[in-house]
């Protein structure tokens, strides 16, 4: 069942997982999830290293084929209408690719051509993406000599592009200086007030308390939590604490005794 | 809008554009290198399917008939390696190439990403092939005075030809990577490389090229005639191949093999696609799946390192670069083929029986165990530019361990340098004696060329350690480092070398065996000259093996400045 965002307003889910499974052999690495995300909601997808997030993610993304669950982006099945899904999502891997040898222009305007945009209007569009993401002055120099922050607001750019209905991102915040963080964290926040649905997986338990709306936590594989960070508090049995003592009481103590012993 | 699928290569294309308006340092001098090895071989090639065919022409029916055999075993040949080289080159671009991940995750019909990809295939697996049959078929079309139409229908018969190999690899790869356990996609290569070598061989015992030495001992011209053409069969592309451009070399035409042709191949390219539209994604989805860790114990290894008299620093570098290497199949399978080139090259040795030739004295025989050594220095060489050259270079990111050790650089790539010593020098020496055994070559000469494999193999390696530091590339694949700057001024240098050794070692053998054959003792002056040859020749290998390591420590230690 959909269960709406905090401000309880009426919104469909653009992003709904319905038991969904992978198998890689005999080890399940997502174990029938169910998730939906709403129109205009950041959801955080948090777990500790191995539970199953970039896993779940790169099927949304559709890279990966589920053994078993659907998919739904948009309203489209991604099984059986993957373009129709695919257009209207926007995917940022953890690790993305980019042709090193192409100008920031040229990346950005393969990829509308991708998603099919019209020709009239991408160059402004391409440049707005660029200023937006402060890529402006580098739209011409080829992506090898970008940092490792310009290639992740590069990739990022590129997602919303194409002004998807939804984005999937994967620790987007890993090598951004606190600059590029905080716009990242402002471009995610006027999205979602656009009406964009963003799936997030992040380790920044900060990020994830400060930005979304709502919380999954998710531990080999299966969604042991979900809610608001409030509600995530009241499940972990803790009060006020910080969202990161409720991650570590929902996925398995801090392990700090043995800590001390080994020091 | 969507665009036609073309537009998918765009990227590709763009790139090679922006590469070539940004040069980097040494560009030119690759271009140059490249591009004067290029027009070489493509004179060579041209020449000699020009003279080949004129010589051909003397014979009349017998002549042609050769001919006609001659390019149904030259499309033969091409065949087998299209097949694999579409296998390879179909795992690489449609489920291990980086820019899949944009791809797939974009609302991009699979069927365009199949048009896409397997126009990429068919490029990257043929163009090889396509660059050696242009010259030769040029070369035997001017022999024979050929109309236009004859090089109009060899570009209507090749374009056919080497799609049907390239889909069927491409179908094989659709194959295994849906039915091999899924954490072993790359180990698909391997296997590859096995069979290639395997099929190679095969070939080649089918081929029997000793049968043409032996025309005179057989008892029938006709049953030679059957013997060389049993194994090539009429049903295959390459026999259709070679038989319209026979009849286009004579001035008819032959639509049926022509036609046979292109209905197979869009038959190949039609089948492939639905299995593509089937089980592509499947296959794809299982390709990304984390690859196996194979040899992950390896204690014999271990067990190895720790009885050699090595310091625990170099043991460790030792024990963590062999690892490295076995557990990457795309490093090592690329040896297994150059394994099966050495076994074909071997094979020839063997069949080779040069007592039926009345016209092959002793001598010649001698001069082959030059050409042999000769061929063993650019084995060397060509090893050397691939694994040795960039063992500095494949530490990439990670060496910043090495720098923040407390271990001495000197160390470090002596450590390097041994680990490449050891298989270059076992492959080449192996080779060399081998070949020499094969021959009958005079046991005077089978030691002279084993000493200066050893020689070769020091001065090569040690060359190829230190370019490599003087010039590593740490953030590119081997391939890459194999062709960047350092890597080519790094085999000018070492052609340059073996050239030298030839001559200070062909000279002083070569009069040696002349005194052999006539039973003329050697003067005093002759042998003080031959000594001083194979002196300069083991001092020039040390001082180039010594010289490049130590400029190599020296570019090491300079890094941090």
């Amino acid at each position: 069942m959909l269960r709406l965002p905090a401000d309880g307003g009426c919104r469909f889910p653009v992003i709904a997982l319905h038991h969904l499974v992978k198998q890689y052999g005999q080890f399940t690495a997502v174990d029938d999830i169910d998730l939906d995300v709403a129109s205009g909601e950041i959801h955080g997808f948090l777990g500790p290293n191995g539970a199953g997030k970039t896993t779940t993610l790169r099927m949304i993304g559709g890279l990966l084929k589920p053994t078993s669950g659907r998919i739904v982006v948009n309203g489209h099945d991604l099984a059986t209408h993957p373009e129709d899904a695919k257009a209207s999502l926007g995917y940022i891997p953890d690790r993305p690719f980019i042709y090193e040898k192409l100008t920031a222009g040229e990346f950005l305007r393969f990829h509308a051509g991708l998603y099919g945009l019209e020709d009239t209007g991408v160059g402004a569009r391409v440049r707005e993406m660029l200023e937006l993401f402060e890529l402006g002055r580098w739209e011409h120099e080829l992506v090898e000599s970008f940092s490792h922050g310009m290639k992740q607001r590069l990739v990022m750019s590129a997602a919303f592009l194409h002004r998807p209905r939804s984005v999937v991102v994967d620790e987007p915040m890993v090598g951004l200086d606190p600059r590029g963080a905080r716009l990242i964290k402002d471009v995610f926040r006027r999205m979602s007030a656009h009406g964009v649905a963003i799936l997030m997986s992040t380790h920044t338990l900060e990020v994830a308390q400060e930005m979304c709306d709502r919380i999954s936590i998710i531990l080999k594989g299966r969604i042991i939590a979900r809610g608001t960070v409030a509600e995530l508090r009241s499940q972990s049995g803790g009060g006020d604490g910080e969202l990161t003592d409720v991650f570590l009481k929902l996925t398995g103590g801090s392990g700090l005794q043995e800590l001390d012993d080994v020091v | 809008m969507t665009h036609a699928f073309p537009y998918l290569l765009a990227p590709h294309l763009w790139s090679a554009r922006n590469r070539a308006r940004r040069r980097e340092r040494g560009d030119f001098a690759r271009g140059c290198l490249f591009g004067a090895v290029g027009l070489v071989v493509f004179a060579g090639l041209y020449q000699g399917s020009y003279w080949l065919t004129g010589q051909l022409e003397d014979y009349a029916e017998l002549g042609d008939y050769l001919l006609r055999l001659g390019l149904s075993w030259l499309f033969l040949t091409f065949l087998s390696f299209l097949a694999f080289s579409g296998v390879v080159t179909a795992l690489s671009t449609f489920f291990l190439s980086e820019d899949l991940r944009l791809l797939l995750a974009a609302p991009v019909a699979t069927r365009r990403i199949f048009h896409a990809r397997f126009l990429r295939t068919i490029g990257q697996a043929s163009w090889m092939v396509v660059i050696f049959l242009a010259p030769v078929l040029m070369g035997i079309g001017r022999a024979r005075c050929a109309p236009f139409a004859f090089y109009a229908t060899t570009l209507l018969t090749v374009a056919p030809f080497v799609v049907i190999p390239v889909a069927a690899g491409t179908a094989v790869t659709l194959l295994l990577v849906n039915t091999f356990p899924a954490r072993r996609a790359r180990d698909i290569l391997m296997l590859m490389g096995l069979l290639f070598a395997a099929s190679l061989v095969i070939l080649l015992r089918f081929i029997r090229p000793e049968q043409l030495l032996r025309v005179e001992s057989l008892p029938d011209l006709t049953d030679f005639f059957a013997t060389l053409q049993s194994p090539i069969g009429p049903l295959l592309p390459s026999f259709w191949a070679g038989e319209a451009l026979f009849s286009a070399l004579r001035g008819q035409r032959d639509l049926l093999h022509i036609g046979a042709l292109w209905t197979t191949a869009l038959a190949f390219v039609v089948m492939l696609r639905a299995a593509h539209e089937r089980w592509y994604f499947a296959g794809f989805s299982r390709s990304q799946e984390a690859s196996k860790a194979r040899f992950n114990r390896l204690r014999a290894l271990d067990a190895i390192a720790r009885a050699l008299p090595l310091s625990p620093v170099r043991r460790q570098l030792l024990i963590k670069d062999v690892k490295i290497f076995l557990r990457d199949v795309g490093q090592w399978s690329q040896l297994l083929l150059l394994l099966a080139l050495v076994l074909v090259y071997l094979y020839n040795f063997r069949v080779l029986d040069l007592d039926r030739i009345p016209y092959m004295s002793v001598f010649v025989k001698n001069v082959y165990a030059f050409v042999n050594l000769a061929m063993a220095g650019f084995v060397m060489a060509t090893v050397a530019v691939r694994f040795v050259f960039p063992a500095v270079s494949a530490e990439g990111a990670a060496f910043w361990i090495i720098r923040t050790a407390p271990i001495s650089l000197s160390d470090f790539l002596w450590s390097k340098f041994w680990t490449g010593l050891v298989p270059v020098l076992t492959l080449t020496e192996g080779l060399t004696v081998t070949a020499n055994q094969f021959l009958g070559v005079d046991p005077f000469l089978k030691v002279v060329a084993a000493l200066a494999v050893v020689f070769m193999s020091l001065a090569l390696v040690g060359l190829a350690i230190g370019l490599g530091a003087r010039y590593p590339r740490f953030g590119a694949d081997a391939s890459q480092v194999a062709g960047s700057y350092g890597g080519v001024a790094f085999m000018m240098q070492a052609v340059l070398f073996i050239i030298v050794i030839i001559g200070l070692l062909g000279w002083p053998s070569s009069l040696y065996v002349l005194h052999q054959a006539r039973a003329v003792p050697l003067t005093y002056t002759q042998l003080s000259l031959m000594s001083l040859c194979f002196a300069a020749a083991a001092a020039l290998s040390l001082a180039t093996w010594g010289a490049s390591m130590r400029s190599g420590v020296l570019a090491l230690e300079r890094m941090g400045d």
